[in-house]
């Protein structure tokens, strides 16, 4: 063999190595994949999965981290064609997906329809937390004030709108939120905004009745309020890009007061990122919104069956108090089917109704007029 | 194997069959370029001007974008913010180059080293690492503080931040083009020009810019295209609005699931990149020994 055979040779057995295998989904394996962040996966790969996986013999979970929203929906438009061509997605279950993406996924049959999928657990859904039928949620979170407590006395930390309001634009560069689309945070701190300018009404809003022209009005009110704060804001208006750096800035001493996720937050201080002495405080004439994680099942996935088993094993009470417990979220069920204690030791913290704002077009609407109306309007060279 | 069984063969009958392999080897690239990248351009093209909800063809959705002040912004920050990364990263990068270059020495290893540095870090890393060095009441202030200076303002959330953040993470292709582009120029030629009492600048404007304006060219639009494409430090370190056409794109597929402007928008911004990149083809062309 001469150095060029040996080279081309060499090579091709090279290429072969790193070829990627081929991936079959394997018969009584879910194929999970997430949006979400690593609490989640942790709380997955600890409570579910080894509780389902003894609950039920010969089935599987494969966790599987998604990279974040865009990493999803890449895979489901190509569960999507795989549907079309009628070839095995290899996926069976999108933790933290909105089944409104890809378009024309719904009509063409690609997310099943839990209300007609005879889940047992499907009515005890909080009906706070009900999107539409092809989404389903199994956990929730809410968004409150965290702040230092050593610059702002527990005592005087806001309780309503008008106090919160008063005491950013007393402390001008002390508050900062995110940008509406990039973390929910920032993102219910604007709908909370919207709620205060249409009479702290959170039903004006339902999914069913999106309408341009009303929209703008009554988004547009809020707009105006938050318009105004801006100029006491970090920077006389800048916004973070996510939750994280919120709390970043928050730990940094950079400002005293930002609004976060309740879990994030509880996690943040187990872990140190935030220090002791932050307080947490939830207003209490009309509580921050809260979300709730939607889930997605294709219909096509080879593990079907056993995966909207998997669905209706998370709706039960076991797994619900661990949200709770374990993952410091909300339940997606109803609290009626929480266990008692559990339901007595967080009665005072968590509130019987959280404002729950709804996605689909409102939440489109919010994140294009809030980019349109509030971000721009920023004199940077003033002072 | 026929690579060997070709050698024996005359002269002309082996050219003939090494231009075969040529094209068979060239082939694989250019089928991969035309199905990941030629075809996803014209079926983007084709979707935002033949429009059949709204009856065939039709311009509206670039017109929209046209006419759309918050659009045109963001458009305006993306070409800002790619001159002046391009324009910083060409002064900081060409005496960097040209030490790279010149130096004799053990100190031009570790300039190189730092030089290149910034490829084998993460951007998303940087981001944070930025917000904790450059960000409010981050090292730097710590640093100003520890001697009595008032607290620097934080680029941070605004247009600058995204600069520096890409000018740092562009810096290492910059040096490597440029230096690479330095090696054409002979040491007998600088030598020449010093030995008839040039100074260091009459070198640097006679000798070294002439032979380099091809890689100079090639630079620009690399780095161009790099920036003007650029998502997760403008994201992470740029401010809310106006943002630049790539966290702008991704917004308006994701939270505002409108597909169709984000691909107009992408159109838009492709069309820019052409440009440069007709730049860089046109270079590389010329660039060929004549036949």
């Amino acid at each position: 063999m001469n150095r060029r055979e040996l080279l081309v040779g060499g090579t091709a057995v090279a290429s072969f190595a790193i070829m990627p295998r081929m991936a079959f989904a394997d018969p009584n394996r879910i194929d999970w994949i997430t949006s979400s962040d690593q609490n989640v996966i942790d709380f997955w790969t600890n409570v579910v999965k080894p509780k389902f996986e003894a609950a039920n013999s010969g089935l599987t979970i494969n966790l599987v981290n998604g990279g974040g929203g865009s990493g999803l929906q890449a895979i489901a438009a190509r569960a999507l064609a795989a549907l079309q061509t009628k070839t095995d997605p290899q996926v069976d279950f999108f933790e933290g997906f909105d089944s409104r993406l890809p378009k024309g996924g719904i009509e063409a049959g690609l997310w099943t329809d839990f209300s007609k999928a005879n889940l047992s657990n499907y009515s005890k859904i909080n009906p706070l937390a009900k999107d539409i039928p092809t989404n389903i949620q199994y956990r929730g979170s809410q968004v409150l004030l965290a702040y230092d407590s050593t610059k702002l006395p527990k005592d005087k930390a806001p309780k309503t709108w008008p106090d919160l309001v008063a005491w950013i634009k007393a402390n001008p560069g002390q508050f900062i939120y995110n940008r509406p689309d990039k973390g929910g945070s920032g993102g219910n701190f604007v709908v909370r905004a919207i709620y205060e300018a249409n009479g702290k009404d959170p039903s004006l809003f339902t999914v069913a009745n999106f309408d341009k022209a009303k929209a703008d009005d009554m988004l547009g009110k809020g707009f105006a309020l938050l318009k105004d704060l801006a100029p006491s804001l970090m920077d006389q208006g800048a916004y973070t890009s996510g939750n994280t750096q919120s709390i970043q800035l928050l730990s940094q001493g950079a400002v005293t007061m930002i609004p976060a996720w309740s879990d994030q937050s509880l996690s943040a201080l187990t872990q140190g990122v935030l220090p002791d002495t932050t307080g947490l405080v939830q207003l209490a004439d009309l509580g921050f919104p809260g979300g709730f994680t939607n889930c997605t099942v294709p219909t096509n996935g080879a593990n079907h069956e056993a995966t909207l088993k998997l669905v209706d094993f998370l709706l039960t009470e076991d797994i619900q108090s661990a949200v709770l417990t374990k993952l410091g979220g909300f339940p997606g069920v109803s609290w009626d089917y929480v266990a008692a204690d559990l339901r007595e030791k967080f009665k005072d913290i968590v509130p019987k109704s959280i404002p729950v704002f709804p996605g689909g077009d409102w939440t489109s609407a919010v994140n294009d007029g809030w980019y349109r109306t509030v971000a721009p309007n920023v004199d940077r060279n003033a002072k | 194997m026929t690579v060997a069984a070709a050698a024996p063969v005359a002269p002309a009958a082996k050219e003939k069959s090494q231009g075969a392999i040529g094209l068979l080897l060239v082939m694989l690239p250019v089928l991969l370029v035309i199905w990941l990248v030629i075809w996803p351009i014209i079926s983007a093209i084709v979707t935002t001007l033949w429009i059949p909800d709204a009856g065939g063809f039709t311009t509206k959705t670039y017109q929209f974008f046209f006419s759309d002040p918050y659009s045109l912004n963001n458009l305006g920050l993306t070409l800002w913010t790619t001159a002046v990364v391009a324009a910083i990263l060409l002064l900081l990068c060409l005496p960097i180059a040209l030490y790279l270059r010149f130096t004799e020495g053990g100190l031009g290893g570790y300039v190189q080293g730092l030089a290149i540095f910034p490829m084998f870090v993460p951007s998303i890393i940087l981001s944070y690492a930025f917000i904790r060095v450059l960000g409010p009441n981050g090292m730097v202030d710590i640093l100003l503080n520890a001697v009595h200076l008032p607290k620097i303002r934080t680029p941070y959330l605004t247009p600058w931040g995204s600069v520096i953040g890409l000018v740092w993470d562009n810096i290492p292709l910059t040096v490597l083009i440029l230096a690479s582009g330095l090696g054409n120029v002979s040491n007998a030629a600088v030598e020449a020009a010093r030995d008839v009492g040039a100074n260091r600048l009459q070198v640097l404007w006679s000798i070294i810019l002439p032979k380099l304006t091809n890689t100079l060219l090639v630079a620009l639009s690399f780095t161009v295209l790099n920036i003007f494409s650029s998502f997760t430090l403008p994201y992470v370190l740029g401010p809310a609005a106006p943002e630049m056409m790539g966290p702008f794109m991704q917004r308006s597929f994701r939270e505002l699931n409108d597909p169709l402007s984000a691909v107009t928008q992408a159109v838009v911004a492709f069309a820019f990149c052409l440009v440069f990149g007709l730049f860089y083809v046109a270079s590389v062309a010329r660039n060929r020994p004549k036949p």
